[in-house]
This record gives C-alpha cells, sequence and structure tokens, in this order.
C-alpha cells in the first residue's frame, strides 16, 4: 500500500513538472515531448491504481496518437512560439 | 532560473497543500466494495460470457452508450477529413525518407506496434484492451511510418485515404448490423448472449464483445490512418489551393 502511495506521489510531482517545462516552453517540439512525458507519468498513476484498461486506451490515444498529431500540426506551422511583448 | 524558482515553488506548495488537505479532511482509502462493484464481479461472466468486466460493461451492459460514442468519433473523423480534402485526388511524390538506420529501427518497432494492436484488440474479451486501444495503437504504427518512411509508400503499397474510408464504412456498417440484428428476432437493440454464442469450438468468444472489438479496431485504425494521411499534406498545396 505504501509502495502504492509513494508512486502516486512521485509520478503526480513528476507530471507536475512536466506540466509546467511544456506550458513554459517556446520550442513546440519539446513541448510535445513534455506532453508526452505527462502522459506517461499518469499512465503509471492510473496503472498503480489498477485501472488497466483505461492505461491501455490512455497510453494508445495520450502517448501516441496525441503528439503524434501534434508533430503533424507543428509541420504545417513554425516550430518556435513567438512571445509578443505587451 | 527564474523557471526553476517557479517550478519548485509549485511543487512545494501542491505538496504542502495536499498534506494539509489530507491531515484535515482526514481522507481515507476505501476499503470495501459497492454493491455494483461486487454484482458486476461475481456475475459478468454469467450475464456476457466475458471474463473482463470492464469489456462486458462497455459493449454488453452499456453497449447502447458505446455504439453512440463510435458514432460520434465516425462523424469526428467525417468533420477532419472534409477539412483536409484536397481538389485534384492525392498527391503523389518520389517515396523519400530518413536515413537507413531509423528506417530499420522503425520496421522492428512498427511490426511490435502491429502485433500488440492485434492482441489487444482481439484478447479484448479476456483482458484489458479491446477495438479501440488496438485500433489507436495500429494508427501510432502508421503515423510512424509516415514521417520516417514519406506518405509515398504507403499510398504505393496501396494504403490509400479512399480504401482506408471504404474499411471504416464497412467495419461501421458491420458494428451496427450487430447491434441491430438481435432486434430482428424480437430481443432489445445490442443484446448479447441471448443471441450471439459465448462459446465457439470451446472458445470464449464473448458473444458480440470480440465482433464489436473486431469491428471498431477497424473503424478506429483505418479512421486515424486516414487523418494522418491527409494531414501529411505539405500545407503549401492548401495554400496553392486557397490562392488559386
Amino acid at each position: 500500500m505504501i509502495i502504492t502511495i509513494l508512486i502516486l506521489l512521485a509520478f503526480s510531482l513528476l507530471s507536475l513538472v512536466f506540466v509546467y517545462m511544456a506550458i513554459t516552453e517556446r520550442d513546440l517540439l519539446k513541448a510535445t515531448a513534455f506532453s508526452a512525458g505527462q502522459s506517461i507519468c499518469y499512465a503509471v498513476i492510473l496503472q498503480a491504481m489498477g485501472a488497466a484498461d483505461i492505461v491501455m486506451t490512455y497510453v494508445a490515444v495520450s502517448v501516441g496518437l496525441y503528439s503524434a498529431l501534434l508533430i503533424f500540426v507543428i509541420s504545417k506551422t513554425e516550430r518556435f512560439e513567438e512571445v509578443s511583448s505587451r | 532560473m527564474k523557471r526553476v524558482i517557479i517550478l519548485i515553488s509549485i511543487l512545494a506548495v501542491t505538496l504542502l497543500s495536499s498534506l494539509v488537505i489530507s491531515f484535515v479532511a482526514e481522507i481515507t482509502v476505501p476499503r470495501s466494495l459497492r454493491d455494483l462493484s461486487k454484482y458486476y464481479i461475481a456475475n459478468t461472466i454469467i450475464d456476457t460470457a466475458s471474463p473482463e468486466s470492464v469489456a462486458a460493461i462497455v459493449w454488453d451492459y452499456r453497449g447502447l452508450d458505446t455504439v453512440y460514442e463510435t458514432l460520434v468519433l465516425y462523424l469526428a473523423i467525417v468533420g477532419g477529413l472534409a477539412i483536409f480534402t484536397i481538389k485534384g485526388g492525392f498527391p503523389r511524390g518520389e517515396p523519400m525518407g530518413l536515413t537507413e538506420l531509423s528506417r530499420n529501427a522503425t520496421k522492428i518497432i512498427v511490426l511490435l506496434i502491429a502485433t500488440v494492436s492485434a492482441a489487444i484488440a482481439f484478447h479484448g474479451h479476456l483482458t484489458p484492451g479491446g477495438g479501440f486501444p488496438g485500433g489507436s495503437a495500429l494508427a501510432v504504427a502508421t503515423m510512424l511510418i509516415i514521417p520516417v518512411y514519406s506518405v509515398n509508400i504507403l499510398l504505393e503499397k496501396g494504403i490509400t485515404s479512399t480504401k482506408l474510408v471504404a474499411i471504416r464504412g464497412f467495419a461501421l456498417t458491420g458494428l451496427g448490423l450487430v447491434a441491430l440484428l438481435p432486434v430482428v428476432k424480437g430481443l432489445e437493440i445490442v443484446t448479447n448472449q441471448k443471441f450471439y454464442p459465448g462459446f465457439l469450438n470451446g472458445v470464449v468468444i464473448s458473444g458480440s464483445i470480440s465482433l464489436y472489438n473486431l469491428l471498431e479496431f477497424l473503424a478506429v485504425a483505418s479512421g486515424f490512418t486516414a487523418v494522418a494521411l491527409y494531414l501529411s499534406i505539405p500545407e503549401e498545396l492548401y495554400k496553392g489551393e486557397v490562392r488559386d
């Protein structure tokens, strides 16, 4: 039980790190990779909670399809985000 | 440096607040199952001939919800394809791609993904998984082939968007028929055990659940692959079309 809680704690904090990095990153490809990292953390959390069915769909959609689609979309625009100074 | 400081403070606030909440609100982990879960665990195998409660709930107990959900996905992909449609058919060119190293690595990975996706889909009525995760996993394999081998290699092998849309249409029609067929015998729509056999030559097929999984697998894989094919059309072509 304590190991499960520790896994939940470690990976939820790690996912927070990935989310922060993805939001603040200007290189959109790197941001997509961070977003995939966050998805992997969530997949580990779901597996630790015993939701194997959700993990299957989550990994395929969130790590695979979502990241691939984002990379396709980035290839249609520019790689770096332009930050306008206000 | 500013990023690191902000990140550390966010982590500290999250940890502190979670500690405070768990001590103040005394959150405890539930130790017993609810009656509904007990029912599903005890009766799924009897009601649906499937040992996998989640697949049974998705395609049998709550089958109609999933059929409608599949319809929503169908319409979403129709919308996606309609946006990306290009005049004068799919543009073809010479197959180009990345280096030999990445090509060979991709071959192995694609083979692994295809095997795993088939296992996820065709074992969906016995173990965690099902048609949707299996189909999405297979679509990831084609999305990997497109940047590494270029889209033209898929077109050369005969994997065209027209064929994919046709496979998708066939699979979804089949799914609708599997759901509707019990009505002919005066049963409810999406009936499983009263109409479809649970076993075939001693092999567990869980009635309609394995059929739904197979058809959903085909529909999802071909739908997402078609979207990936259209997404791989260079933006310049669309811009040229808008200019014309």
